[in-house]
Formats: C-alpha cells, structure tokens, sequence
C-alpha cells in the first residue's frame, strides 16, 4: 500500500515536469477537438499522432496520446447534447437524453452534468488503476510462453467476439492481421517470408503506415461518401447555467457510480471498449430506475450514466495494457505500438523496468482530467464555434498530417504506400462491414503470438495439451474458446428452443 | 450485401489458398519446434475455413431488401473517392520531384478544387496555410528533414 502511494508521488515528479504537464495539456486539448468534431474519431487522433510525438522521450509521447485518449470522451459529449450529432461512438447513448434536455432549454446543466460525471468518473477510474495494476503486473509476472499465448488469443477472440455485430467477418480479420504480422524476417529462424526480395518489407509491415491507412485514411474516404451533415446550435451558454442544481445531483449519484463501476471494470476487459460500455450503463440505468419510461425523454440520470461510463472505461482501458500488452481496442492497440517504436517492452516487466514510464503516465491522468474539466466547463463556448469548421477544410489537413508523419518516422516514402494501401484495404472494409481493430491488433500481438506459441509447443514437445494442463492458460483458453463459439452456441440454443416450442 | 460476401469468400479463399502455398515452402519445422512456415499455413488454413463459412452462409441466406441496396457508392461518390486516391498516389509518387513544399500546396488546391469544388480564394488560403503550418512544424520544430526538389525547396 504505502509502496503504491511512494510509487504515485514519484509518478508525480515525472508528471509534472514543465514538458509533460505542457504536453498533457495539448494531449487533452486535441482529444477535446476530436471528441467534439465529427468525423474524426480518438484511434485515428492517437495514429496521426504518433509520428508527431516521435521525437519525444517515450513518457511524454504515451502522456500525449493518452491525453487525446480521454480527452476525446469529454468532447464527445458536447456534440451529442447540443446538436445530436455524436463526436465519436462512445457519446451515442448520451445523444439520447443529452439532446432531449437541450430541447427543453437544460442543455447548460447537461452539459455541464457530462464534464462533471467524465471528471468524477474518469478520476475513479484511475484511482482504481492506481490500486489494481500494481498486483496484477506483479501477479503476471510469473507468466510463461503458454500463458502469454492463452492470454493474446484471448485477447484477440474476445476483441473479435464483443467488437461488433458479425463476429465471423471479425475473425477474418484478426486471422488477416496475423498473416501480415507474418511478413518480414522470421524472429526465430531468420527465415524471410512474404518479402519478394523488397528491402522495406524485410522488418514487416510498418505498424504506424498500416494504422493510419486503416483508420484516418479510410475514415476521409467513408465521410467523402457520405457528407457529415452540418448543424448548429443557438443554444446560449453562461458559465452559471452549466452547473447542475442540487436535484440533478440527487437523480444522478447512483448513475455517477453504478456508470463508474461498471465502466472500469467492462472497460478492462480486451475488446469492450468505452462504447459498449456506455451502452451497457445506459441499459443498466434504465433498469434500476424507478420511472424507466423517462429515458430518452431527458432526464439527467441518461446524461451521467454513459458519460460516467466511457470515461471510466477510458482509464479500465490501460489495465490490461499496461500490466499485461493487451490492448482492449483499437485505441489502445495503437497507442501499443506506439511504445513499441520508443523501444519500450510492454506487459507486466513494465512495472519494474520503467517505473518512471507508468507512474508518471498514472499520475499524468490525474492532471489531465482536471485540466479537461478546465477546458470543458468555462470554454465550451470555444469548442460550439469549432463546429463551424467545415469538413472540406479539414480533411486535407488531415490526410496532409497524416501523410507528413509517415514520411517523417522513417524518412521512407514506401511506408507513406503502405499507408496508401491500407486506405484502400480499410475502406473495403468498412463498406463490407470487416471491422478494423482486430486487425489492428493482430498486427501489434503477432509477433508476441507467434513467439509464444512455438516456444510453447518447443516446450511441449509439439503437444497443444500444455495450453490446458497450467491452470492460468487452461483459465484463460477456456475463456477464449468459450467466446469464439459463442456465436455458434447463441445460435445452436435459439434452434433447440425453437425446436421445443414447436 | 449477399453478392458482396460471397465474393469476398471467394477472395479470401484465394488468398488463403496463396498463403498456404508460400508457407509450404518455408521450413515448417525447426531443429526444436515449429519452424517459420508452422503459424503462416495455419492461419491459412483457418482462413480458408472462415472465407468457406462466409461464403456458404452468404450464398444460403434470404435475399432481403437490404441486399438490393449497392455496397459501394453511386457515380458521384465513387468519382470523389477515386479523386483522393489518384491524388494521394501521385502526392507521393512526386513528393521527391516537387520538393515537399509544392507537392503538398498542389495536392490540397488538387482535394479542394476537385473532390470539394470549392472557390480559389478558400482553396488558396487553405493550401497555403496548412503548408506551411506543416512545413514549420516538421521542418523546424520537429526537425525532420523533408524532401526537397532539384532547386533546393
């Protein structure tokens, strides 16, 4: 305990260094862009970011990303409640009643009711972070080759099994990510594969090229299809009128930590992510209320719940990679990778080799939802004209940025086509309905996955029983096959029922 | 959407059949374990496995009125995607030609004249602002060294 506290003030000394505290206040100031402008969304924030903050030490660029991380499901918010437009997919559920409380002329107190919930929220969450990391990192220690494969495919079935409506086009994808984690020289053997004799591809494909081509570029070509619509809001905002009174406050406290709790603990989770998890709070609120049929009609409690939700997701998030290097989404994926390139081994060592690195991020997070809280309640008036930037002008900033960037990693154009490539690929994708992080993921877990599992099955003799017989990766496959079937079973169990009914 | 599938199961299935082949011809297993063709087969297999179930789902469910919508976008759209693509290949294929400076300017009036038929002034301004801001900040700030042109910008 006392070593948890001596660790956050250390985390403190780094945090508040004149450029981490400097570069903590940008990282939540551009996530508080995206999260309000629509069309840009926090994975591709954090991917254009990541050649930026290339030339920083690695604390102060993860600071930075994370900042933006968060900093987004503040934003977010501010969208949804003033123009029914989500900023990004975890404020959906607080367009709900966000919305219907601006119509009624409360879109100061729901506004400021999401600042407050993300701010009590967020700031929950990494307390518990605080707390759980520590033990679990230490616990996960002791991890060998087949539990780190138990736990990556976990990983990867979970993200495939919760990310989407269509688990199998999912799978596809997280299989595709793995194959193109395949290219380049074999870490083991030393063997070239999928190359061609191109020198570019011998180190694999560029993580940084493949995650903005997936994300930021597909994303342009998808809002150039379909023109985001603009709407404004003459809703006038005093700094007074954005404070909930003392009844907004009685309706939401059990919102505040129901949505709280449940958004850390979802949130930890590989493939949750703050959306689903504002779903779920919503649905559970909606639940233990006392007049469910107020919901969607504007009640604050519709406002606090979700919000609460995603943010505390946002901070559960950095569990599993901090502690274990699996990412939970896409998100997170990218920001994985990112340390990766600063030379950084995630999973639990972090813990005791870069202490310095994940106490400072830690208490990084404190600083940072203060300062959004800062931003979100005096300034909103700022980020409401912002929606006035239109789109066209926007997205050759954007595809210039992120062209510029890959260029700059590497000084290598060929990573500006893989970048290219995977514009194409992503855009395909989407249209056909293959979501993008698994792969993603893939990508950054591949070579961790192949390692793990053939120096297992060297362990073993080639026997796959060694995955079953050590309890943690028998806990952890199980795990993992009962979400892949999961769909199957769903649908063997509608038949039989059907059957019995009939 | 169901056509759509069931052509994607093909090209999966292709390229499946394609991994499995190369992997065949690594070595597949080491002097102590699984070499490196061990994961890159079995992802392909598993692939083929996937592509087949896409396919043969596709192929046995309804047809719905969903499925009469098409997948990709009307003329226009396709026109303005295709636009950006054009565009951003030959951004980079020229990027070491034009120097980064007037490869980049030309590549917004480029996005905003074509995809977003905007007016000369907003696009000039556009252009000549988010160049340089760019140019600064990777340039200077970030001292990154962009490519230049025969004359040295």
């Amino acid at each position: 305990m006392f070593n948890i506290f001596d660790n956050l003030i250390m985390g403190f000394h780094v945090a508040t260094s004149w450029e981490n505290i400097l570069f903590c206040f940008i990282g939540v100031l551009i996530g508080t862009l995206i999260g309000v402008l629509p069309g840009i969304g926090p994975t591709t924030g954090i991917a254009i970011l990541i050649p930026v903050t290339f030339g920083m030490n690695a604390t102060t660029a993860i600071i930075t990303m994370a900042g933006v991380y968060y900093g987004a499901m503040y934003g977010g918010s501010t969208t949804s409640i003033l123009i029914n437009l989500p900023g990004e997919s975890a404020s959906v559920m607080t367009m709900l009643d966000g919305y219907q409380m601006a119509k009624k002329g409360r879109a100061g107190p729901a506004l400021g009711m999401a600042a407050l919930a993300s701010f009590i929220a967020g700031t929950f969450a990494v307390i518990m972070l605080t707390l759980i990391a520590p033990p679990l990192a230490s616990f996960a220690v002791s991890f060998g080759p087949p539990e780190y494969f138990a736990l990556t495919f976990m990983g990867l079935t979970l993200v495939s099994a919760l990310g989407g409506d269509n688990p199998l086009k999912a799978y596809i994808s997280a299989v595709l990510g793995l194959l193109v984690a395949c290219v380049g020289i074999d870490a083991i053997s030393g063997v070239a594969r999928f190359t061609y004799d191109n020198m570019n591809l011998l180190d694999g494909v560029g993580f940084i090229g493949m995650a903005i081509g997936l994300f930021a570029v597909s994303e342009i070509l998808v809002n150039i299809e379909e023109p985001i619509k603009q709407v404004f809001s003459d809703a006038k905002l005093g700094f007074l009128s954005l404070f909930p009174n003392l009844q907004d406050w009685k309706d939401s406290f059990g919102a505040l930590w129901r949505g709280s709790l449940l958004g850390f603990f979802i949130g930890t989770l590989p493939g949750s992510g703050a959306t689903l998890c504002s779903f779920i709070a919503y649905g559970v609120e909606k639940k233990v209320s006392k007049h469910p049929e107020k919901f969607g009609t504007g009640v604050i409690e519709g406002v606090a719940a979700p919000e609460g939700a995603n943010n505390a997701a946002a901070g559960g998030a950095m569990v599993p990679m901090l502690t274990l290097g699996i990412p939970s989404g896409g998100a997170t994926a990218v920001m994985l990778g990112a340390l990766m390139i600063h030379g950084l081994r995630p999973g639990p060592m972090l813990f005791s080799t870069n202490p310095e690195f994940v106490w400072g991020l830690i208490a990084s997070m404190y600083i940072g939802n203060v300062f959004l809280v800062i931003l979100n309640m005096p300034l909103i008036g700022i980020w409401v004209k912002l929606l006035k930037v239109p789109y066209k002008v926007l997205m050759p900033l954007i595809l210039t940025i992120a062209a510029t960037g890959i260029f700059a990693t590497d000084n290598n154009i060929f990573d500006m086509w893989i970048m290219f490539f995977f514009g194409l690929v992503g855009y395909v994708m989407q249209k056909l309905g293959f979501p993008a992080a698994p792969m993603v993921l893939a990508l950054v877990l591949g070579r961790l996955v192949e390692m793990s599992l053939r120096q297992s099955l060297t362990i073993s003799h080639g026997s796959i029983s060694i995955f079953f017989t050590r309890p943690i990766s028998g806990v952890l496959m199980i795990i993992a096959l009962v979400s892949l079937f999961f769909p199957l079973l769903r649908i063997l169990w509608i038949r039989f029922r059907a059957a019995r009914t009939a | 959407m169901k056509k759509a599938e069931m052509i994607t199961g093909v090209v999966l299935l292709v390229l499946s059949g394609f991994a499995i082949q190369e992997a065949w011809r690594m070595p597949s297993s080491a002097t102590f374990g699984p070499g490196a063709g061990f994961l890159p087969f079995w992802l392909g297999v598993l692939l083929a496995v996937l592509a087949t179930i896409l396919f043969v789902s596709a192929w046995r469910s309804q047809a719905t009125e969903k499925d009469s919508e098409p997948v990709f976008p009307g003329k226009q759209a396709l026109f303005a995607i295709t636009s950006v693509l054009v565009g951003l290949a030959g951004y980079i294929l020229l990027i070491e030609v034009l120097g980064y400076l007037v490869d980049t300017f030309l590549f917004i009036v480029f996005l905003m004249k074509t995809v977003e038929r905007e007016k000369w002034p907003l696009t000039l301004m556009v252009a000549v602002s988010t160049t340089a801001v760019l140019f600064i900040t990777f340039q200077f700030l970030l001292r990154i060294k962009l490519p230049s042109n025969i004359f040295g910008f």
